[in-house]
């Protein structure tokens, strides 16, 4: 068995080590759904906010719905375990090995998706067939799309946050950082509220910086907002955004590592 | 040639200067002073293949340092080394299939997944073909007496066991040379035992060749022919772990036992006195006078019995780290 493929199994066989923490991870998206459906609704019900936002009351409710399952998806959480690696030292187990600390990572971060991918694919089954029957022009090219854009968002979603986790090289104690770059990449990835209600330079800033990719831009495909050529032009943008994280992770890695000090024992 | 090469071995940190409290703090805001730490300085030595050898040293000595330099954790600030005809920070795989280290005081394992786990990912990362590793799981797990641990997850494992785990981890490659950073550091006598007497059958057999550091010098003794000592990053000896004390100076322990009380003024004539009793006391001599100085003592003291021994291998080490010897 490939090395990789063997981490991919560890990562999914870790994520169902501890259940409760699972399951508890899996409800604690609930809370947004619910808080974030009970505002939109007084929003809509006391003003014209379709008309401010370019929304209907129901689309609104669809992409905070989507949108909090594809952010789960996508999301990392490894940033911190890279970050401690470096600061602890943890880092030596890899590199005394003949495999690529990036590509561990990488394949452990997929693993650890899986049982995710299992709960969200029945839910966001039940979400699509409820709105198509609300009249959403869903198509199997449509859904193809859409799964394609949520894997090229999760790996562009892990390039930006392995350079964030790198760090770590340069600066001891970025771990309170992250909580802060997770709410903010949140938020600037439209996985909260769509960014597109505010319009103007907000709309043209998400379509060109990388965030807006790893979540905006696959529920958008699916919600039936994008024509081709849009989703077209943004695959474009997710690729290339991906090699450019990717790139700068790699230089990140090559000057880092010079600098790597392994303290500890 | 060895198969370990080290020349002029050097590696400096940098790091900042704080002063204690916020006020510190604040002040390291705003400038900061920048200081260098010579945590190796010029090491040289050679091991042979199948050698294993001591590598000791007070804390802070340099030898974890080193041991990462030489494993390619670690980028050196000057100086050449060849382990195995690769220079280690290249990190060529063909390197690191060849060497392994476990460190005492890091984890390798996964911990949440039982330790057998962590085995099969080495194997597939080093590419280890199923019937060696099923053999060398075997054949180790018996040795080590872990065989009915193999399921458990790592972080429920006591730290002997947990260790154990970690050396076999690390030789599930079959690695050529092995580097181990204070393999029994927390052990209870025995698993320090059981590991000790592991580490040597498989030296004999495999002919692996081991850099091994401990402050417990039972580990050295059992299991070193040579030592390398380092203090304050450099070399203060290297050579047979029997002829320290020939260096130091060959000076024996004369223990006496008396009869009768004697006045401790009357034992100083004979050599150092290092303690005394109402039953005897502890003399350090030089090995060529203990003949006539015990004659002289057998003569003039009530003697009820007598032993000489030689100095305790960790004491004359002991002087070493306190720099009060540099070796020829």
């Amino acid at each position: 068995m490939s090395s990789y493929r063997c981490v991919f199994l560890m990562g999914l066989e870790q994520a169902l080590e501890y259940r409760v923490s699972f399951f508890l991870s899996m409800l604690s998206a609930v809370f947004p759904i619910i808080i974030q459906t009970v505002m939109w609704n007084y929003l809509y019900s006391h003003s014209d906010a379709a008309a401010v936002f370019g929304y209907e009351h129901g689309q609104i409710l669809l992409y905070t719905l989507l949108a909090t399952i594809v952010s789960q998806l996508v999301g990392a959480g490894f940033e911190g375990e890279v970050n401690g690696d470096i600061k602890m030292g943890g880092l030596n187990k890899y590199l005394i090995r003949p495999m690529d600390y990036k590509w561990y990572q990488f394949f452990r971060f997929l693993g650890q998706k899986v049982p995710r991918f299992m709960v969200a694919a029945p839910v966001m089954t039940v979400i699509m067939a409820a709105a198509f029957w609300q009249g959403l022009p869903i198509s199997a090219g449509r859904v193809l799309s859409f799964l394609c854009s949520l894997m090229l968002g999760m790996v562009l979603n892990f390039s930006i946050f392995y350079c964030i986790g790198l760090l770590g090289f340069w600066l001891t104690e970025v771990d309170k950082l992250f909580g802060t770059v997770g709410i903010v990449l949140t938020v600037a990835s439209g996985g909260v509220f769509p960014l597109d209600i505010f319009g103007g330079l907000v709309e043209t800033l998400v379509n060109v910086l990388p965030f807006g990719y790893t979540t905006q831009f696959p529920v958008n495909i699916i919600n039936g907002r994008f024509g081709w050529e849009r989703i077209g032009i943004g695959f474009g943008f997710q690729l290339a955004w991906i090699l450019v994280f990717a790139c700068l992770g790699c230089y990140m890695w090559r000057r880092g590592v010079r600098r790597y000090a392994a303290v500890g024992g | 040639m060895g198969i370990i090469e080290v020349e002029h071995l050097k590696k400096e940190f940098s790091y900042y200067k704080k002063a204690t409290g916020i006020k510190g703090s604040l002040h390291n805001l705003f400038r900061r002073e920048t200081l260098t730490k010579e945590a190796v300085r010029d090491i040289s030595f050679s091991v042979e293949k199948g050698e294993m050898i001591g590598f000791l040293g007070p804390n802070g000595a340099g030898k974890t340092t080193t041991l990462k330099m030489l494993s390619g954790i670690l980028y050196p600030t000057g100086g050449r080394a060849e382990v195995d005809g690769f220079v280690p920070w290249e990190r060529k795989n063909e390197f690191k299939r060849r060497i392994s280290i476990v460190m005492g005081q890091k984890n390798q394992l996964w911990w949440d997944l039982p330790a057998s786990d962590s085995f099969y990912l080495n194997k597939c990362i080093f590419g280890v073909d199923d019937g060696t590793y099923r053999d060398v799981v075997t054949e180790l797990s018996e040795l080590l007496d872990v065989r009915d641990l193999m399921s458990v997850q790592v972080r429920r494992l006591s730290l002997g066991e947990r260790m154990k785990m970690e050396i076999l981890a690390a030789l599930i490659h079959q690695p050529d040379i092995l580097f181990l950073d204070e393999p029994t550091i927390g052990l209870d006598i025995l698993s320090q035992k059981k590991i000790r007497e592991f580490l040597k059958l498989y030296n004999q057999q495999k002919k692996t060749t081991v850099i091994i550091t401990s402050h417990y010098m039972a580990d050295i003794e059992a299991l070193c022919q040579r030592a390398v000592i380092i203090n304050q990053g450099q070399l203060v000896y290297d050579g047979r772990l029997g002829d320290i004390n020939r260096v130091l100076g060959e000076r024996r322990l004369l223990s006496v036992k008396t009869s009768s009380e004697v006045n401790p003024a009357q034992w100083e004539g004979f050599g150092t006195l290092r303690e005394t009793s109402a039953a005897g006391a502890v003399l350090e001599v030089p090995q060529e006078k203990v003949k006539a100085i015990l004659g002289a003592i057998l003569a003039g003291l009530p003697v009820e019995d007598f032993t000489v021994t030689e100095i305790p291998i960790e004491e004359s080490i002991a002087r070493f780290y306190q720099k009060e010897v540099v070796a020829p």
